[in-house]
């Protein structure tokens, strides 16, 4: 059983007034458990608002999306439940921080969750230690920390109510690159240790390249294709006509097999790196 | 709720009343605001509300959009409506039971009283609906030009009004982005009993308030970066010009108040104030 099932659902902003507008059209989509889900797509594609779906924030006009079975709409208490089966973490995340100090920020979610005392504790704790911010820093106030700290302890806002899903809105987004690899590494990290499914959404076809198992494309408001890191990169034309761009390094070894120096395909430097070394018989 | 706050919307559009020179706008706006309280004879009210349509059928601004700004205020209408019911004594007793007396007085004063705020609402909404908040500023600062004689910084005040209404959008959009955020989180805001719901409004005020002040820094080392040094003396890129149209307006609404004072005086008077 999936996860997170959305069927045929539709959004429309604004309804009923002159800026009426399609923020999704007929979307139905499967996330399985354990899975690492890239969402990509061209700015006003749609991503942002498919993901507030999952979580019951916004309601869809037609069509239902389920979480763990359960139809998120068909009660009060199941759109509760699915706040926290299903954790999302908005873009720039850092401008939700409000607590005296990142310990209480942290607790907040699960505090809301209605856990007792010592279970709080426990999870704040084990959601530091995976986004990677020193105990330390736990009894600081959140407007002290530097930038990349402030985004996660946000993360690690989200993560504490340990959510069978984790969706995460562009975490990288305006992150310097040494803040962003901790950031992917972490959330690689958090998916291993716990199993949890992970929706990325991004901007960088490489980072979800590098992380994903599956990708989502969406074009205008619906879904362009999903399937495997491979399948998905392969129309490379496709892509490229709806705006996004095929990882350099995939241009790169796809003008050396036009060339007659077939490695394959791939999308990441690493992998590129491990077919050409590994095919020409050299080392590095 | 935020959504239904209509006060410096304005509605794309072309009509005759969006070409209207704004200072005419406001002046005429606040010549019926008066005229409003004019009204004290059923014709009178009747005349008024008829323009008021006429007002709202030349803006060209669906009627919906109207209803919408009227939304926020029902609850002190109905209010004022039912205060003046039995507050007001006199006339015709209807109901009389115990303490309780109701009389055509207090009825027809009730009567007046919701007409005449919802008028009002609407006719200054429409200003805000057909003027963008700039020609709005702008306006207001010719305006209240002469009291520059008596230091008054007018152009400073009209600036500082110009970036609070600039940034009303800004801030609702804000309040939607960490309203969502919170909630991702559990927060619940729609449940529970008043302190209940107060406190929970915590979450978003502190990083309301945050952003709010970063802007702020960031917008005055912007405008210093452009070398603003204060309002005097800067000239505007649309120059504002009274055109044959504003005194053909200035003209009916000065034979609306006619009309008004004229049937006030033909016919009884149905209210004290
Ligand atoms: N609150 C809103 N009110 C009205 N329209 C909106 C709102 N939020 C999004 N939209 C519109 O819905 C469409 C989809 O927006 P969405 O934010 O889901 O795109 P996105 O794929 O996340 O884009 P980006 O990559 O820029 O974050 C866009 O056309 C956008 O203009
Ligand atoms: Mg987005």
């Amino acid at each position: 059983m999936p996860i997170i099932s959305a069927k045929n659902i539709t959004h429309l902003y604004n309804k009923g007034t002159p800026s009426e507008a399609v923020a999704l059209k007929d979307v139905s989509i499967d996330i399985n458990k354990g899975e690492l889900v890239g969402i990509i797509g061209h700015t006003g594609s749609g991503k942002s608002t498919l993901v507030q779906h999952f979580n019951a924030l916004l309601k869809p006009d037609s069509g239902t999306v389920t979480v763990d079975g359960v139809d998120i709409w068909s009660s009060k208490r199941a759109a509760h439940d699915a706040r926290f089966k299903v954790g999302l973490c908005f873009q720039y995340p850092e401008y939700q921080l409000f607590e005296e100090t990142v310990y209480k920020d942290i607790s907040f979610g699960p505090g809301n969750m209605g856990l007792p005392g010592d279970e709080i504790d426990r999870r704040v704790r084990r959601a530091a230690e995976y986004v990677g911010l020193q105990s330390d820093l736990l009894d600081k106030s959140p407007f002290d920390l530097s930038g990349g700290e402030k985004r996660r302890a946000a993360i690690a806002g989200v993560i504490a109510m340990e959510p069978e899903a984790l969706i995460l809105d562009e975490p990288t987004a305006g992150l310097d690159p040494a803040g962003r690899d901790r950031v992917l590494e972490m959330i690689r990290n958090y998916r291993e240790r716990t199993g949890s499914a992970v929706l990325l959404v991004s901007h960088s076809m490489e980072d979800v390249a590098r992380l994903a198992d599956k990708v989502l494309v969406m074009n205008n408001a619906g879904v362009e294709m999903f399937g495997t890191v491979d399948e998905v990169y392969s129309h490379a034309q496709r892509l490229r006509d709806i705006g996004l761009n095929i990882p350099q390094i995939s241009k790169i070894m796809y003008i050396l097999s036009s060339k007659g120096y077939d490695f394959g395909s791939a999308y990441t430097v690493e992998r590129a790196l491990e077919l050409i070394t590994g095919k020409a018989g050299v080392r590095e | 709720m935020i959504k239904d706050i209509t006060i410096g919307q304005y509605f794309i559009g072309d009509s005759f009343m969006h070409k209207l020179d704004a200072r005419m706008k406001i002046i005429l706006t606040m010549v019926f605001i008066v005229a409003i309280f004019l009204c004290k004879s059923f014709p009178a009210l009747g005349l008024m509300v008829l323009f008021t349509i006429a007002l709202v059928l030349i803006s060209g601004v669906p009627m919906k959009m109207v209803l919408k700004s009227l939304k926020p205020i029902a609850i002190i209408v109905l209010f004022t409506s039912v205060l003046n019911i039995f507050y007001v004594r006199g006339g015709t007793e209807l109901v009389s039971w115990r303490f309780i007396h109701i009389g055509t007085n207090g009825i027809f004063t009730a009567l007046f009283m919701a007409v005449r705020i919802i008028c009002l609402v609407v006719v200054s909404s429409l200003l805000t609906y057909t003027t963008t908040p700039t020609m709005l500023t702008d306006a207001l600062e010719k305006l209240l030009s002469p009291l520059k004689l008596v230091k008054v910084p007018v152009a400073t005040l009209a600036m500082m009004m110009t970036l609070a209404l600039r940034f009303i959008p800004t801030l609702i959009d804000e309040i939607d982005r960490i309203t969502n955020a919170q909630k991702a989180r559990g927060a619940d805001l729609d449940n529970g009993g008043f302190i209940k719901r107060a406190k929970a409004l915590i979450p978003i005020i502190v990083p309301l308030f945050v952003s709010s002040i970063r802007r702020a820094y960031e917008l005055a080392d912007a405008m210093d970066c452009r070398c603003y040094t204060g309002g005097n003396g800067r000239t505007r890129m649309k120059q504002m010009k009274l055109m044959p149209r504003d005194f053909i307006s200035a003209a009916v609404t000065a034979l609306f108040v006619a009309g008004i004072i004229v049937l006030n005086h033909f016919f009884k008077a149905v209210i004290v104030r």
